[in-house]
């Protein structure tokens, strides 16, 4: 009978059930989209650059389920307050506590097991969905990427199954405990504030402590490694949450303090709201600014590898160009782009070395890139060598030493740099030959084919992909045709950048996913504690309407009220990520490259969301105006 | 001769669409409340008294006909312009008392005035004034919950003059207060009414609390039934109300 009347309540509230029902089917899926990136060892450690990248997505496990346990909790919360009330009449009007429970704990259970299948599904669409979209947007391949993996569907079904079992225990606990009374007042219960003393002193202390050391042990996550991880990850998430639990509420008392701004128009209303709301929000807030420095984080992450594959393509050469024995071609492609520099250089080739041109050198001297030199400059890192060639013949890589003649020196490393650095795009080229800068007697006695090799540098390579593609495609070609090699490899700019990208575009791909991810879960978790309150304030607008409060004045007291509840997670948030970002130092050039990107991403994600809030909760508490 | 403050002439409502089944809750009413005067307004359930209080308190619109409280027509106003009205010349108790609970008492009382851009020097002793009159100084700065109804319903009240309306409507005010509270509310009310010179309606259905007013107006389906005026003592007028609510087949709803 029970069971029956339970049921038949639960499909008259069913709009407040779907609300609970998408919640836990939304948390589902995003755990599971984590889970197909997670558990696919395989894929993860082929697609990306760092090597501890299975610790950071264990961590990243660690912490979701974290978020996770406590999504699910406040969503079994909400379950019993919605069912409070009428469970408590059940009882007065003598049904026993065990069978109450019992139905609670089995409601939950079922609930817990639909939006477990339906999450599993919409994850393994969603993964899919998301992975080909961006692997589309980030032109890459992935290769090994399964949206539907086994392993991942029995840890998200083990996961939650534990989850919903002791979830739906501390509800039957908690109904157990509450007496017939304090259920049918469930809702005259208020939301007083607690006064708050030393224990909140000590509370933020302990929080500023925690902040403290999370973000010392990532910005020195370099001497730290895997222990670093784990306190940065572990003493940021308790410093947030203790900050957000001790000082916001303390904040907001201080706005309310403040008398002139209190009795300003709605003013005393929308602060009161805000207490109420940050009082109850504390634990909502803290996970919210966590996802957010989470899923931020992982986008500038990935999107910091994938920047950095142009600065190191910069690194390995100052060229953007280089084409030896050019054909009209290469001239053709080379009019195609600003070039701002270009120079050719003569050259002739034997079978025992390559023998440079030195008037040529000396007419149009080329740059260097200095970091492998003693004069090694980190803000001027590109110079033109200045070194004078006085002698005849300067030489490097000969073998052995002693066939240096009595006319040949030793090549300084400037020059060494340039000739062999800048000028030499495969390996192919010199196949163990000697290099040297000649004079033009003695080149022209040099019995060798001559050639010439053009260099240059343009405004922007990362413009000119594809002319640069085919110009490399057609020097691969040289090299293979003449020393019969298979594929010979290349090292111009271009290949490297191309090879670097490849390479980081998983790792790019994953920052992404777990981006959207957090910040999906994110949104749910914070609208659905918003709305869930939502009902609580109906009476209140409409007797502020009753008393004569303007339409607009209320809705704006509501954008008031949401922006302040929505902006500091978000500061906090972009706090935690920039200071996070010095992680990555110790393998990026620079980490902070492009973070605007997706910071501007999340800022229109949020926005819109912020505002999508306020239109729902506009519409479930504003009265209709007559 | 006193000017009216509340003129209501054949204030028609009805409910539904046009085609769809209607139901009228007002069928043609006209009163008119003068300066300082208490009216209550009785009637049985349906008849059309929580109605009337909607459309006079500018919560909901007539179909038809003419209201005007001190001097404005209220009819022909914009949501806005309706809005400042209440916040500006009316007061409201409910039977529920209405107050905000996130906030202090204090700061539901002066939240009329926030709303009117006074500035919070002048509101500090409007509030004071009339927590006096009201006797709920010592609770000001306590929250709702931890004040009993009694309290509640005067801080309510307190809240409604804090403003000085031109009109007090009050909605069962001691609907939901016990024999004691809600006597002492009502002498409250009269007092109010006989010294401050505050203009009072009154919905209620409750004999008691009607035999404090000066006058009564019954309503019954939805039109004005009849109209008693108080001429000896409390008690004998208690007596002429229970035997209209008799006449008017609703004994039955009366406390």
């Amino acid at each position: 009978m029970l069971l029956k009347l339970s049921l038949s309540s639960m499909r008259k509230m069913m709009k407040d059930y779907l609300v609970l029902l998408i919640g836990l089917v939304i948390s589902i899926t995003i755990f599971y989209m984590f889970q197909t990136l997670a558990l696919n060892g395989d894929f993860t450690k082929q697609n990306s650059v760092i090597s501890s990248i299975q610790l950071v997505f264990n961590v990243g496990s660690v912490l979701l389920a974290f978020i996770t346990f406590f999504y699910i909790f406040y969503a079994n919360s909400f379950l019993l307050s919605l069912r409070r009330k009428e469970l408590g009449m059940y009882m007065i009007l003598g049904a026993k506590k065990r069978k109450i429970s019992q139905i609670l704990f089995l409601e939950t259970l079922v609930l817990g097991i639909i939006s477990l299948v339906i999450g599993t599904i919409a994850g393994a669409g969603l993964a899919s969905g998301v992975g080909s979209l961006l692997m589309k947007q980030l032109d890459i391949s992935l290769e090994g990427y399964q949206p539907f993996y086994l392993p991942s569907i029995m840890m998200t079904c083990g996961f939650f199954l534990v989850l919903f079992l002791l979830t739906s225990s501390v509800n039957a606990i908690k109904l157990a405990r509450a007496t017939e009374l304090d259920l049918i007042r469930a809702e005259q219960q208020n939301d007083r504030v607690q006064r708050k003393g030393f224990a909140t002193v000590l509370l933020a202390l302990i929080g500023l402590a925690g902040l403290a050391a999370g973000y010392y042990a990532l910005v020195h996550m370099e001497e730290l490694r895997e222990i670093g991880l784990f306190i940065a990850a572990s003493a940021t998430t308790i410093g947030t949450y203790l900050i957000f639990i001790t000082l916001l509420p303390v904040f907001v008392n201080a706005l309310k303090k403040n008398r002139v701004w209190n009795e300003r128009k709605l003013n005393a209303f929308t602060f009161a709201q805000l207490r109420f709301r940050v009082n109850n929000l504390t634990k909502v807030l803290g996970t919210v600014a966590m996802l957010i420095a989470l899923g931020v984080g992982a986008m500038a992450g990935g999107m910091a590898f994938q920047k950095n594959v142009s600065l190191m393509a910069e690194m390995g050469k100052v060229y953007d160009v280089i084409i030896h024995k050019p054909v009209p071609a290469d001239y053709e492609a080379l009019k195609a782009m600003t070039v701002e520099e270009q120079n050719t250089y003569r050259y002739k080739v034997d079978d025992a070395g390559i023998y440079y041109l030195k008037d040529d050198l000396l007419a149009d001297p080329p740059l260097i890139n200095t970091i492998g030199l003693e004069d090694y400059d980190p803000d001027n890192r590109v110079k033109r060598v200045s070194t004078s060639l006085p002698s005849k013949v300067y030489s490097v890589y000969d073998h052995p030493e002693e066939n240096l003649g009595p006319d040949i020196e030793s090549m300084p490393p400037d020059w060494q740099e340039a000739v062999t650095g800048e000028f030499i795009n495969s390996y192919e080229m010199i196949n163990g030959k000697a290099v040297r800068i000649v004079d033009q007697t003695t080149y022209s006695g040099i019995q060798g084919e001559e050639r010439s090799v053009v260099l240059a540098r343009v405004d922007d390579f990362l413009k000119y992909k594809q002319e640069l593609k085919e110009i490399d495609e057609r020097q691969t070609r040289l090299y293979a045709d003449e020393t019969g090699a298979e594929g010979p490899q290349l090292y111009s700019k271009y290949t490297t950048y191309a090879s670097l990208y490849a390479f980081t575009s998983g790792t790019m791909f994953m920052g992404f996913f777990l981006g959207i991810a957090f910040l999906a879960m994110m949104a749910s978790c914070l609208m659905f504690k918003i709305l869930s309150g939502a009902t609580r304030d109906k009476d209140r607008y409409s007797m502020l309407r009753k008393i004569g409060v303007r339409q607009e004045w209320l809705v704006g007291s509501i954008y008031k009220e949401l922006f302040v509840v929505f902006v500091f997670p978000a500061l906090i948030g972009l706090v935690h990520v920039l200071v996070g970002m010095n992680m990555f130092s110790f393998i990026l050039e620079e980490p902070y490259v492009g973070i605007w990107v997706p910071i501007s991403i999340f800022l229109v994600i949020y926005t819109f969301y912020y505002w999508i809030t306020v239109q729902l909760y506009k519409g479930i508490v504003l009265p209709k105006e007559a | 001769m006193k000017a009216s403050v509340l003129e209501v002439r054949d204030v028609q409502k009805i409910y539904g669409n046009r085609g769809e089944s209607q139901s009228h809750a007002l069928k043609g009413v006209s009163l008119t409340i003068q300066e300082g005067e208490f009216v209550g307004i009785m009637g049985p359930s349906g008849s059309g008294k929580t109605t009337l209080l909607n459309v006079i308190s500018t919560l909901d619109r007539p179909t038809d006909g003419f209201i005007q409280i001190a001097g404005t027509d209220i009819t022909q106003m914009k949501q806005n312009q309706l809005a400042d009205f209440r916040s500006q010349k009316l007061g409201f108790i409910f039977q529920d008392f209405n107050l905000l609970e996130n906030l202090t008492v204090y700061e539901n009382i002066a939240l009329p005035l926030s709303l009117q851009g006074v500035s919070s020097s002048e509101i500090a002793p409007k509030v004071h004034k009339v927590a006096q009159t009201l006797g709920i100084q010592e609770i000001l700065q306590k929250y709702p919950v931890q004040i009993s109804g009694g309290q509640k319903q005067r801080a309510a009240a307190a809240r409604a003059l804090v403003h000085d309306p031109a009109i007090l409507l009050a909605d069962e005010p001691t609907g939901s207060l016990d024999s004691k509270n809600a006597k002492s509310l009502l002498e409250t009310m009269t007092d109010l009414n006989e010294n401050h010179g505050v203009s009072i309606m009154m919905v209620t259905h409750d004999a008691f609390s009607a035999s404090y007013c000066r006058r009564i107006l019954f309503i019954q389906d939805g039109k004005l039934y009849t109209e008693i005026h108080r001429t000896q003592d409390r008690q004998q007028f208690f007596k002429q109300i229970l035997d209209v609510l008799a006449e008017l087949g609703a004994s039955h709803d009366v406390r």
